[in-house]
């Protein structure tokens, strides 16, 4: 049986529920809150890229169903001090998807400490960045759904621990558009969500001025090389009179970073980037900034859904790149 | 033996250092060790201390256990006597003795709660000794640990972990085109690592990680190994 990701309504999205399947599920905060008790993780979002393509909708929501293999998944919360065990938590064999709320302070926690988790990198973690409606920004927080017991937090991450038969292996990879510049070498010497001082080229200098001085489209990323993973990190903003820049995620010291070339063709691309898969993804993401910033609405990426988020999850977390988890013989 | 000697000898401590008090009433199940240097004959069994240990200079390190017992040994950090068994580093919670024996059980992959568990350690000191590894601020080549060439499977593609291939590839001399999304991460990470680590003991650590992961994806790894046997 081939487990479904599609947007759906909400009477369709509970009717899921009811039927005890393992759901994964997006959606505005006033549609997860009709939803009934169950088992599923979910966390808030309206943007989503469904069949019909890039869709902004409040009264629908995004599922992912889990497939079963055998041992039941499990569901459970995680604060700021729970966090770390999230990987020595995880099945032996078989995956975790997680749901961060954006701007809570499980966002920041796990976005710098993630890295250095006990386990990190040997478990199969793929997740999502809950958000907000742009319009609703400032207005409401972020949240999180605990779904066995409806319960909602912007202070908490959800997770689901999915077992897999030992026949059976999860693969995390990404689609990331951006390449690395020709331009100038940029690191940091700290762990931050922002930035100002910083080495250009190995010389003392202001991101904040660099990127003012030399007219930088704030809207391409800065790309770091990871053995060949392009791991993006964001720019939130830029603030002149403070001289300081402010990123959707944490820079590292110790890594070189550059600024993206750019993307002329986005759909295209992203097209020409996805590799060939020999099996069905079981769930993806993509970032809202893609959305925005390549005007996704309408149109779609290859045949790839899921919801559209305020950040990703292959293991740490991701900006501006699309995730996504088969399960491989 | 007289009992006196043979604590001695249990925790390893030797002339001119000395136990000059003992105390089994700090915590339950836990006896707390008083180590100086001799300065005359010990009597500390019999109640006349010799020596002392400076309160503002005292430092507190968990030893290896005395059965069920918890044993904290207390001494001045000194330069002079940092490569004993029964001492550790300043600010780090593990004797370099405790210390060898969590990095035996992590090269065989205990988990960490575990380890926590037989060892009847806190997780946050077992983090703290992981972290001064990690960031290169510990070393463990004052007691040398003794690496089993049996540790590693032998009908695996996988080399040894004592094989030259792991530090080549954490300290970035040699490369491989890696497909392995998890695995680039990882090795980003331990390469981050390798570059503050000094001592060749944490460094080899570092390689059984590594092994250890390749050993766990072997199956998925085809791509990278075909390329690191044609290293070899």
């Amino acid at each position: 049986m081939k487990a479904s990701a599609k947007l759906v309504s909400i009477s369709q999205a509970s009717d899921l529920i009811n039927s005890g399947k393992y759901l994964n599920i997006a959606g505005d905060e006033a549609a997860l809150t009709q939803l009934p008790k169950g088992n599923w993780i979910g966390g808030t979002i309206p943007y989503f890229m469904a069949d019909e393509g890039g869709t902004v909708s409040r009264d629908r929501v995004f599922v992912n169903e889990i497939e079963v293999f055998g041992d039941a998944p499990t569901i459970r919360f995680y604060d700021v001090e729970s966090l770390p065990q999230l990987c020595r938590n995880a099945p032996e064999n078989g995956y975790t998807i997680l749901v961060v709320p954006a701007f809570g302070p499980c966002h920041s926690a796990f976005a710098e400490n993630a890295p250095n988790y006990e386990e990190m990198y040997m478990k199969p973690l793929i997740g999502w960045v809950a958000g907000v409606h742009l319009d609703d920004l400032g207005k409401t927080t972020p949240k999180v759904v605990l779904g066995t017991t409806g319960e909602l937090s912007d202070q908490h991450v959800v997770a689901m621990d999915v077992p897999l038969p030992p026949a059976k292996f999860a693969h995390i990879d990404i689609v990331n558009l951006f390449q690395p510049s020709e331009g100038e070498a940029i690191t940091f010497d700290a762990t931050g969500f922002a930035a100002g001082n910083c080495l250009i080229n190995g010389k003392s200098a202001n991101l904040a001025d660099y990127l003012t001085t030399n007219k930088i489209d704030t809207r391409l990323p800065l790309v770091a090389d990871y053995c060949g993973a392009m791991i993006n990190v964001s720019i939130k903003s830029v603030d002149t009179a403070a001289k300081r820049v402010d990123f959707y995620a944490p820079v590292f010291p110790g890594v070189t970073y550059r600024i993206a070339a750019p993307v002329s063709d986005y759909v295209n691309g992203f097209q020409a980037a996805l590799p060939k898969l020999d099996t069905s993804i079981v769930f993806s993401c993509n970032c809202i900034l893609n959305f925005l910033y390549s005007d996704l609405e309408g149109k779609r990426t290859a045949n790839i859904t899921g919801p559209i988020t305020f950040g990703e999850i292959a293991y740490q977390l991701l900006n501006q790149t699309l995730v996504y988890l088969t399960i491989n013989e | 033996m007289k009992a006196e000697d043979l604590l001695h000898k249990l925790l390893d401590i030797k002339a001119p250092w000395q136990i000059v008090n003992i105390r089994e009433d700090l915590g339950k199940q836990q006896v707390d060790v008083w180590v100086a240097h001799q300065t005359g004959k010990s009597r500390w069994l019999f109640g006349v201390k010799t020596t002392s240990v400076h309160e503002d200079k005292e430092h507190a390190w968990r030893h290896i256990n005395l059965g069920d017992t918890r044993c904290v040994i207390h001494a001045e950090a000194s330069h002079e006597s940092s490569a004993l068994p029964w001492r550790g580093e300043v600010g780090q919670p593990f004797t370099h003795a405790m210390s060898r024996v969590i990095v035996a059980m992590m090269r065989d992959g205990i988990r960490l709660q575990s380890i926590c568990a037989i060892l009847d350690i806190t997780v946050g000191d077992l983090w703290k000794f992981k972290h001064g590894m990690d960031s290169g601020k510990t070393g463990l080549t004052t007691v040398p640990t003794t690496a089993s060439a049996e540790e590693a499977g032998t009908e695996s593609r996988i080399p040894e972990p004592d094989s030259p291939v792991w530090p080549s590839l954490l300290d970035g001399s040699v490369n491989i085109d890696i497909r392995l999304l998890s695995l680039k991460l990882l090795l980003t990470r331990m390469r981050d690592q390798m570059r503050v680590i000094i001592d060749p003991e944490v460094r080899a650590l570092k390689c059984y990680e590594l092994q250890r992961f390749f050993a766990r994806y072997e199956k998925t790894l085809g791509h990278e190994l075909s390329q690191i046997e044609k290293l070899g």
